[in-house]
């Protein structure tokens, strides 16, 4: 929208979850409209056709994940500043009786032959009565204004002044607040409240609302986890109050009964019970076959070099907790929350309280960080159900307890990796098997791949099937273990396990042949200049060719992240140095090379360098979920801990410029970072880990 | 319960349960939002207010206990070092989903208050309370140096 003062405020369909799309999709949608940028405000829209993207095979809906925003939106933003640029310049053409082509746009101005001037906010109206061009012609990259320009972000003065409105700020008049307490098991349902009256009694209680079970992270009805009855679900009691310190109190007051339900015996030993077995199960499904690497395998049975790895479920956490507010008002509801699928979620609420999309008006605040974890709305659903039952406004906000206990999860895996190799040292055959919890299979059945076998699951294997490397005989297969385990897309989704084995056994494969790391992989992509181009980029940028100083530790990776339909591929590549801290080695440095296609703000992409590899260090030495009587028993960030700034380390960005279009970035840099740790540790003192979190005795240095 | 509280710089009345941590108190009672529930267990951070210069979990801390106790937010920063602060914070672009961020901004300023010029390891120190999911470690420690860099030039 242009306004007569020239102010233009674009409606951003995009979530802000700290991404920076709050600043780089107005700013390629400004640059081709050739608009002043200091006069560019932005707010968050929903509910319009134009709104709405396309990930995979599904139909579009609004919503942000797998890195998509800038990929997809980069053209249609760019036809949009385009189409809106050429009919201000008509409409100023028209005022000045002369045709288009004397005109041109100015931050903000149209020029005419003369010199003559008219602002956008000016001619906005007349703009607006002309038709748009369907495709009209947007500028060489060599005339970008503001694309490439490392800008600073639109959201930061708020999110230093304390004035950015996040989820749990919301304030609606007379709302009343939400604090949930739920079935400690994921199958869990709700038998009796035994202090029901006493509860009330307390000090601002208005109602203990009995919340239907929500289902979780179940985007297509019937896709939780086939072949269990045990479909995990969010039981939970609610306690609405006058202020949410008398919620909270009260809801842990509460002295209720559960029946765990059928997942109830669930805990890590038999996950891990079942990972093992898939891991050595004789009936898999096969990925991808190329060669004959079953045959090889066979025939070289006494020289095949074996490794076995896993990794447990972890959860998102973001910083802000789930927290939503909803007013429901005869038979309509309105919410307000960190909502990053506007789509799931404005389903999730049709679904469970049987009333109309058109019932429902959504609004999106800032996100106080989400990793995937607000797409699935089923703290939303509950603020309804809890606002339809009291008839106020309520703002429900999960403690940071219900949160980690009631989160959901990324899924676990286990990997089983074995391969010969040639005279030379490289692989002659390998064999990938990826076992666990199948997340599609889970919440997406329709994303399967499907073969006479049975159906696989990419992001099991992301990393692996997709294959850069030169593999002349090569088996990938994959096995789904379902559990009762609310699971989704978390930042990187499977790559991190995946990449964590598959850059592990790489390393082995490197170190058995005696061949150093770099040499090793660059042999193996050979034939991939892009690929080459990464890896030489970080090679170079760490000196890889000198030898370490003394005390320090190495290793280097290599992933490309494909997109989701393979929309986008984005080349990465790290060295990781670790460096004595007392009696442990620390990792001290990180080099990142990427190749991110058209980089439209270094500062946005530099910055989700840095917090990327942050994030995955997180993962990497600190994050496990563990199981027990059918839910998980973490709590909160002592048994759940994250990454503080004394364990950061230094990380030296290399972006490497590109003709290829803008492509995925929010997750890609986190998968190389765990194997070249695990790398450096294995060159530094020859031990070989096998599963992370990477075990702290790992980092002893070696005497 | 009443109470008479000192937040920034003003005297507030408030009247509310008196376990009720200063937190929700700030947030619900006054209107002070920028403040930011995290853990609610001085685990994080997020909550961080200034208690005269030390800096303090208002999530883990009874509006009762707070007394005669000079509070001030994200939202009543002022002086040279905080000043300092939140320019570097900006200049820097340090926030990424930006729900840590009054925290540590909160945490940074009583650090330059108490440290004139702190090194890495006073930054390590004063800051691995507060946690920051998205990780902007690298540019929460320039911008505190940066800060410090500005406080001690030319005035
Ligand atoms: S909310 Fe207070 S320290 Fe986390
Ligand atoms: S900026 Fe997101 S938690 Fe710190």
């Amino acid at each position: 929208m242009i306004a007569r003062d020239g102010e233009i405020t674009l409606g951003l369909s995009q979530p802000e979850v700290g991404q920076g799309s709050y600043t780089v999709l107005p700013q390629i949608l400004a640059d081709e409209l050739d608009a002043d940028w200091q006069r560019v405000k932005v707010r968050f829209v929903t509910g319009r056709d134009a709104y709405k993207i396309a990930f995979k095979n599904e139909p579009p809906v609004q919503k942000e994940g797998a890195s998509m925003s800038t990929t997809v939106l980069y053209a249609r933003l760019r036809t949009a500043g385009a189409q809106a640029r050429e009919v201000l310049i008509r409409a100023a053409a028209d005022h000045w009786k002369v045709t288009a082509d004397q005109c041109r746009a100015d931050k903000g101005f149209v020029v005419g032959p003369q010199g003559q001037r008219l602002s956008y906010g000016a001619l906005a109206a007349a703009a607006a009565k002309l038709p748009l061009a369907a495709s009209p012609p947007l500028k060489q990259r060599a005339d970008f204004a503001l694309i490439g320009k490392p800008l600073a972000r639109l959201d930061t003065v708020a999110k230093c002044t304390g004035t950015a409105v996040f989820g749990i700020d919301v304030v609606v008049p007379g709302m009343l607040y939400g604090a949930i307490q739920s079935a400690p098991s994921f199958t869990g349902s709700l038998t009796a409240i035994r202090n029901e009256a006493e509860i009330l009694k307390l000090p601002g209680v208005r109602a203990i609302v009995r919340l239907p079970a929500v289902h979780v992270a179940n985007e297509e009805p019937g896709s939780q986890h086939p072949g269990t009855a045990q479909s995990p679900r969010h039981n939970a009691v609610c306690v609405v109050a006058d202020r949410f310190w008398q919620a909270k109190r009260a809801a842990e007051a509460l002295d209720l009964v559960f029946d765990p339900g059928a997942g109830g015996d669930l805990s890590t030993a038999k996950i891990d019970g079942l990972l093992q077995t898939a891991m050595m199960a004789d009936k898999t499904v096969t990925a991808v076959e190329t060669g004959r690497p079953r045959e090889i395998l066979q025939e070289r049975a006494s020289s095949i070099i074996e490794r076995r790895f896993t990794v447990p479920h972890v959860t998102h956490a973001p910083l802000e907790p789930v927290n939503a507010t909803a007013s429901w008002k005869d038979g309509a509801v309105e919410v307000w929350g960190p909502i990053q699928a506007v789509a799931t979620c404005q389903d999730a609420i049709v679904a469970s309280l049987g009333i109309k999309a058109d019932a429902i008006k959504l609004n999106v605040t800032f996100l106080g960080g989400s990793f995937g974890r607000k797409i699935v709305p089923d703290y939303v659903v509950q603020a309804v159900h809890a606002s339809k039952a009291v008839g106020r406004p309520v703002k429900l906000i999960r403690t940071r307890e219900q949160d980690l206990r009631h989160g959901i999860f990324r899924v676990n895996a286990g990997g089983r990796f074995r391969a010969v190799l040639d005279q030379r040292g490289y692989p002659l055959a390998v064999q990938a098997r990826v076992v666990g919890q199948s997340l599609f299979g889970a919440t997406r059945k329709s994303w399967l791949d499907q073969t006479p076998e049975g159906a696989w699951d990419e992001s099991m294997v992301d990393g692996i099937y997709n294959q850069d490397y030169r593999l002349p005989n090569f088996l990938v297969e994959t096995v789904d273990t379902p559990l009762p385990v609310p699971v989704y897309f978390m930042r990187s989704v499977g790559s991190t396990a995946a990449v964590f084995f598959w850059e592990s056994f790489i390393s082995e494969l490197a170190h058995r042949a005696g061949i150093d790391q770099y040499i090793y992989r660059r042999e193996l992509l050979a034939d991939n200049p892009l690929a080459l181009r990464v890896l030489d980029a970080v090679a170079e940028a760490a000196q890889w060719k000198s030898p370490p100083t003394s005390g320090m530790a190495r290793g280097i990776s290599y992933n490309c992240y494909v997109g989701r339909g393979g929309r986008f591929r984005t080349y990465v590549a790290q060295v990781v140095e670790l460096e004595p801290v007392g009696d442990r080695l620390a990792v001290k440095r990180v080099f990142c090379a990427v190749d991110p296609g058209l980089t439209v703000n270094p500062n946005t992409l530099t910055a989700q360098i840095q917090g990327g590899i942050g994030f995955a260090m997180t993962t990497a030495l600190l994050s496990r979920i563990t199981f027990a009587n059918g839910g998980a028993e973490q709590s909160n960030f002592l048994d759940y801990p994250l990454l503080a700034i004394d364990g950061m380390p230094e990380i030296v960005p290399i972006i490497l410029p590109s003709d290829r279009p803008p492509q995925g970035f929010g997750e890609v840099v986190l998968a190389p970072l765990a194997p070249a740790i695990a790398q450096a540790l294995l060159l530094a003192s020859g031990r070989r880990i096998d599963s992370m979190p990477l075990p702290a005795a790992a980092f002893r240095r070696p005497t | 319960m009443k109470l008479s509280l000192r937040i920034n710089g003003a005297a507030r009345q408030v009247e509310v349960d008196g376990d009720t941590p200063l937190l929700w108190v700030l947030r619900e009672e006054l209107g002070l939002l920028g403040t930011k529930f995290g853990c609610g267990a001085a685990f994080c951070g997020a909550c961080t207010v200034l208690m005269g210069d030390v800096p303090v979990r208002s999530c883990s801390l009874p509006v009762s206990e707070v007394g005669d106790g000079a509070v001030t937010t994200i939202e009543g920063i002022a002086g040279r070092e905080a000043m300092a602060v939140q320019r570097a914070w900006i200049a820097g672009d340090v926030p990424q989903c930006g729900y840590c961020q009054s925290g540590q901004i909160m945490g940074a300023i009583a650090l330059l208050k108490a440290t004139k010029r702190p090194t890495d390891s006073d930054i390590d120190q004063a800051m691995s309370g507060n946690l920051c999911r998205c990780a902007t470690y690298v540019r929460i420690r320039e911008a505190i140096h940066a800060a410090a860099r500005d406080l001690e030039g030319p005035r």
